[in-house]
């Protein structure tokens, strides 16, 4: 069976792109699937230090497209998880070095290689973008509670059904807090104006800038609630379509009514 | 936080995330009726065609135009009719 290609993307910058696609191809691999996540921000290469393989890097995208290597030379291993590949940007190269073209070409020899491969897509909806959405099955669109990014998140979902791909929602970066003393939007406010299906919630968490210090992988955290939540929606994306989506607030709930019956008891 | 919510209530003050939505919501509809420019010429080209087969219309001085306000947008029309054209659509005998 064929592989798929599923891009992550967004339109705004600095919304989550880069971690949700190391966390989600980290998640899949160590659920048995063999990922690949390709770096899709050719002149501004980022996936590589996330994912703390920077100094592994020897070629990039450009050089597998324009023959200089194989797909295989290309793929950097990770250090501590099986079965999963970085393909790095190219750092020199112009951001119109690949057409949609050699992306459709180099798909198809992805899904041969890897059950999944990951496209973190560059912020914007130029080339880079194009590229993107040109070789994907499927997509996720990664948003943040703020009016800029959602708006973003509108444009790009409008483009994505364009290319008949509907995508599925991430709301990263949720401070449950916020939101309860009114002054964040919640996942259901950018649902219902977004209006597509959601696949996961993901709450601000100290550990993801923890975790790119070191490059080390999130979904390898015990004590991360973004990696926690990051493991399962790589779990909806692929086989488990209809586990149930954690919701912060919700959980915030609980805690809260357990700490006032502690306290009553008390 | 229904506690919270009332002490709002009574201090008459709206949330950030309120006023978020709201604005928002407002984006997303008027970015959705930006047209390129183009669009608006083509649409009055194909408007024309149309309308011609039932009026002779006076092209020069037919106007087209998007207008919008806080809480609806429109599209413009106008057209002055000099006179209707031989029907074609009359029933057939
Ligand atoms: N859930 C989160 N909690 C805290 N920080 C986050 C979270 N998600 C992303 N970040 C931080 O936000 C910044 C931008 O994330 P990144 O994944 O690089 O976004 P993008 O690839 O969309 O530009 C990074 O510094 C990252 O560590
Ligand atoms: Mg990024």
């Amino acid at each position: 069976m064929e592989g798929k290609v599923i891009v992550v993307t967004s339109g705004k910058g600095g919304v989550g792109k880069t971690t949700v696609t190391a966390s989600i191809g980290a998640a899949l691999a160590m659920q048995g699937k063999r990922v690949a996540v390709v770096d899709m921000d050719i002149g501004l290469r980022n996936l590589d230090v996330v994912m703390g393989l920077e100094n592994r890097v020897v070629f990039n995208i450009v050089d597998i497209i324009k023959g200089k290597c194989k797909l295989k030379q290309a793929a950097i291993k990770d250090r501590r998880i099986e079965n999963l590949f970085l393909i790095p940007a190219s750092q020199s190269d112009d951001k119109n070095a690949i057409k949609p073209e050699n992306m459709v070409w180099l798909a198809n020899k992805m899904r041969k290689e890897y059950d999944v491969t990951l496209l973190d897509c560059p912020a914007g909806i130029e080339q880079g973008f194009k590229n993107s959405i040109v070789a994907a099955d499927e997509a996720v669109v990664v948003c943040t509670p703020e009016v800029s990014a959602v708006r973003d998140a509108d444009r790009i979902i409008g483009l994505l059904y364009a290319q008949s791909i509907t995508p599925k929602l991430i709301v990263n970066r949720i401070v449950p807090k916020m939101v309860e003393n009114g002054d964040m939007l919640s996942h259901e406010d950018v649902v219902e104006v977004l209006s597509i299906d959601l696949i996961g919630l993901i709450e601000m968490d100290d550990r993801v800038v923890v975790s790119t210090n070191t490059g080390t992988p999130l979904v390898l955290q015990n004590d991360s609630k973004a990696g926690k939540a990051l493991t399962r929606i790589a779990m909806r994306l692929d086989g488990h379509p209809d586990l149930a989506i954690e919701n912060p607030m919700a959980q915030k709930g609980f805690w809260k009514k357990i700490g006032l019956k502690l306290s009553r008891k008390n | 936080m229904k506690f919270n919510e009332l002490l709002k209530k009574l201090m008459n003050k709206t949330d950030s995330r309120d006023i978020a939505k709201k604005r928002l919501k407002f984006a997303l509809l008027t970015d959705k009726l930006e047209v390129k420019t183009d669009t608006l010429g083509n649409l009055q080209k194909d408007l024309v065609e149309v309308i011609s087969r039932y009026f002779v219309i006076e092209t020069e001085s037919i106007k087209i135009d998007i207008q919008r306000s806080e809480k609806s947008s429109a599209l413009i029309f106008n057209t002055p009719i000099l006179s209707a054209t031989n029907q074609r659509g009359l029933p057939s005998a």
